[in-house]
């Protein structure tokens, strides 16, 4: 009953409004009266047009929570939905594009003389334990995220608006959850491979000649080519930038307001993409892109003459300190087969 | 359809196989005929049993280095896992009105969080260190991967109908947690009943011949 009296007055208070926002007419204005279109003045204030930013006061106390509408929101939100989400999709599709002609031109990255099967330590089990969290964390970070950011234009057309709120909320809810655990394994990351990736001399050289990749020409590298600690310290730099921003906007408790959000997000989506950008290339090269290279990181042993390849300063030392193992010595370390005492025959 | 299913006689069977399934498997262990221990003790089976079962606790000293992070993430994975199963408030509202009839206070939704983010990290790392160690890769069976699988899964799961809006999510996961407690009693995730009784025995047999387990 109350409701329908309120609106009742409602209704006829409408014409008065409708008369304010017509033109002006010349009249004389009661004392205090201080414009000819207060109505549209007000709007203009809320919506934050002008020089002018009227705060509000409300019942509700927190940040913002005096401003009915945030102006730059829009922006915020027509710049996701058409820059970003463009560019984004263009960038992703570059970099599957750049893989696929770099490997029809270079093809994959033979060793000179073949793999011998004579094997050297590379990776302990400890740091191939924190590289592949990172990346089993990383890449479920990806995927929700970018079903976040181009689910929209990409996946409606494919599986309909249904489908998609459905699977828009499973990866909000999951990727908001797991990301914590990213700063937490970029830490690990951190921490175990730090002292091998501090820039050195030679490192330089290494660059220079495009890491070897580019000409038949060898270039020097230790345990850690530069190439390697460039991509260590992308991950390490950007990563901290992506995990501080993606606290920033999960826990909106430390009185960050919209419009701090909005630039955060936009930082946090820029950053993520440019990792996940890079990481491709990581991926490609270090699967089907470089013979030998998968082993290091699969059961933390690399072939010798891989080491001598890719790292010979690191490969002269293994041979200086006679770290090498025999190829069955290796399989027995690793446990991919197992052979006969009694007869030396080996079974895989 | 699927719904009912999944609501209905789905959760009774799986119930059913689980509470029925442990019962057997824990009956079996207990009524085992073992041989008669004819030799003369040179030391208490009972306390060495007792000591065992909480000295298991905390890495053997000399092991110490080598399995720290297999003990970390450990503690990570079951102490998330337990706090998941029986303080998040989701769970604790389920089991009171579908099982026990009674609730308790659950946990805040911060704790839930932190739980679960405990849960999976310990989990993903538990499960690498099974692939990525040879001892252990060796050892390891069909049943253990399965196990780390399915209950990674149903945390998954779990984790994606979060927000509790869409029947199709919540659907998942409990289906998910069916086939997990239809696995349950014939895998190894039965050391959640087994841990403590197997570490006393150990305890016992090794105590009772004077050798410090």
């Amino acid at each position: 009953m109350k409701i329908q009296t309120l609106l009742l007055l409602l209704c006829m208070m409408l014409p008065q409004f409708s008369q304010a926002d017509g033109p002006p007419k010349k009249q004389t204005y009661p004392e205090g009266l201080l414009s000819l279109n207060p109505g549209g003045e007000l709007w203009s204030d809320i919506r934050q047009r002008g020089d002018s930013v009227l705060d509000g006061t409300s019942q509700v106390k927190g940040v913002d929570s005096g401003i009915l509408i945030n102006a730059s929101g829009v922006e915020w939100a027509n710049f996701r939905v058409n820059e970003l989400t463009t560019y984004s999709s263009i960038a992703l599709a570059a970099v599957f594009v750049l893989i696929f002609l770099f490997f029809l031109i270079r093809g994959k990255v033979g060793i000179e003389g073949g793999l011998s099967g004579r094997m050297v330590k590379r990776f302990t089990d400890y740091e191939r334990i924190v590289h592949w969290t990172l990346a089993v964390v990383f890449l479920f970070l990806a995927i929700t995220g970018l079903i976040l950011l181009l689910g929209r234009p990409l996946l409606i057309p494919l599986f309909g608006k249904e489908v998609f709120s459905l699977l828009a909320s499973a990866s909000k809810e999951s990727h908001n959850l797991v990301g914590p655990l990213f700063l937490v394994s970029l830490l690990m990351m951190l921490f175990s491979f730090v002292r091998r990736n501090i820039y050195e001399k030679g490192d330089l050289t290494w660059l220079l000649k495009g890491g070897g990749f580019i000409g038949d020409g060898h270039v020097s590298g230790g345990f850690f080519n530069m190439g390697e600690k460039t991509w260590y310290w992308i991950v390490i730099l950007i990563g901290l930038v992506v995990s501080v921003t993606g606290l920033i906007l999960v826990m909106p408790i430390f009185g960050q307001g919209r419009i701090i959000m909005e630039i955060v997000h936009v930082i946090h989506v820029i950053c993520a993409l440019a990792l996940i950008v890079v990481s491709i290339g990581h991926m490609y090269m270090g699967s089907v892109g470089t013979e030998g290279t998968l082993e290091g990181m699969k059961t933390g042993y690399v072939d010798i003459n891989w080491a001598d390849a890719h790292h010979d300063r690191w490969g002269k030392e293994c041979h200086e300190k006679d770290l090498i193992i025999s190829a069955e010595e290796y399989d027995k370390l690793v446990g991919t087969s197992s052979v006969n005492e009694a007869d030396g025959s080996k079974t895989t | 359809m699927i719904e009912n299913l999944i609501d209905g006689p789905l959760w009774y069977l799986s119930l059913a196989v689980f509470s029925l399934g442990v019962l057997w498997q824990l009956a079996a262990i207990l009524f085992a005929s073992r041989k008669p221990d004819l030799s003369v003790a040179r030391g208490s089976a009972g306390s060495s049993a007792i000591k065992t079962v909480f000295s298991r606790f905390l890495p053997h000293r000399e092991m110490r280095a080598r399995i720290g992070i297999q003990y970390i993430a450990g503690y990570l994975f079951h102490l998330g896992l337990f706090a998941l199963l029986f303080f998040a408030a989701p769970h604790v509202l389920f089991l009171e009105e579908n099982l026990l009839g009674f609730g308790w206070t659950p946990m805040p939704h911060w704790a839930f969080i932190v739980s679960a983010q405990a849960a999976f990290l310990g989990l993903i790392i538990l499960w690498l260190r099974r692939l990525m160690n040879p001892a252990t890769r060796l050892i390891s069976t069909r049943d253990d991967h399965i196990a780390a699988l399915l209950t990674f899964v149903v945390m998954l799961t779990g984790c994606l109908a979060l927000l509790e809006e869409f029947t199709a999510l919540r659907l998942l996961h409990r289906f998910t947690v069916e086939l997990w407690l239809i696995y349950f009693p014939f895998s190894t995730l039965m050391h959640a009943f087994t841990f403590v009784p197997s570490r006393a025995f150990t305890g016992a047999w090794f105590g009772r011949r004077g050798v410090d387990a």
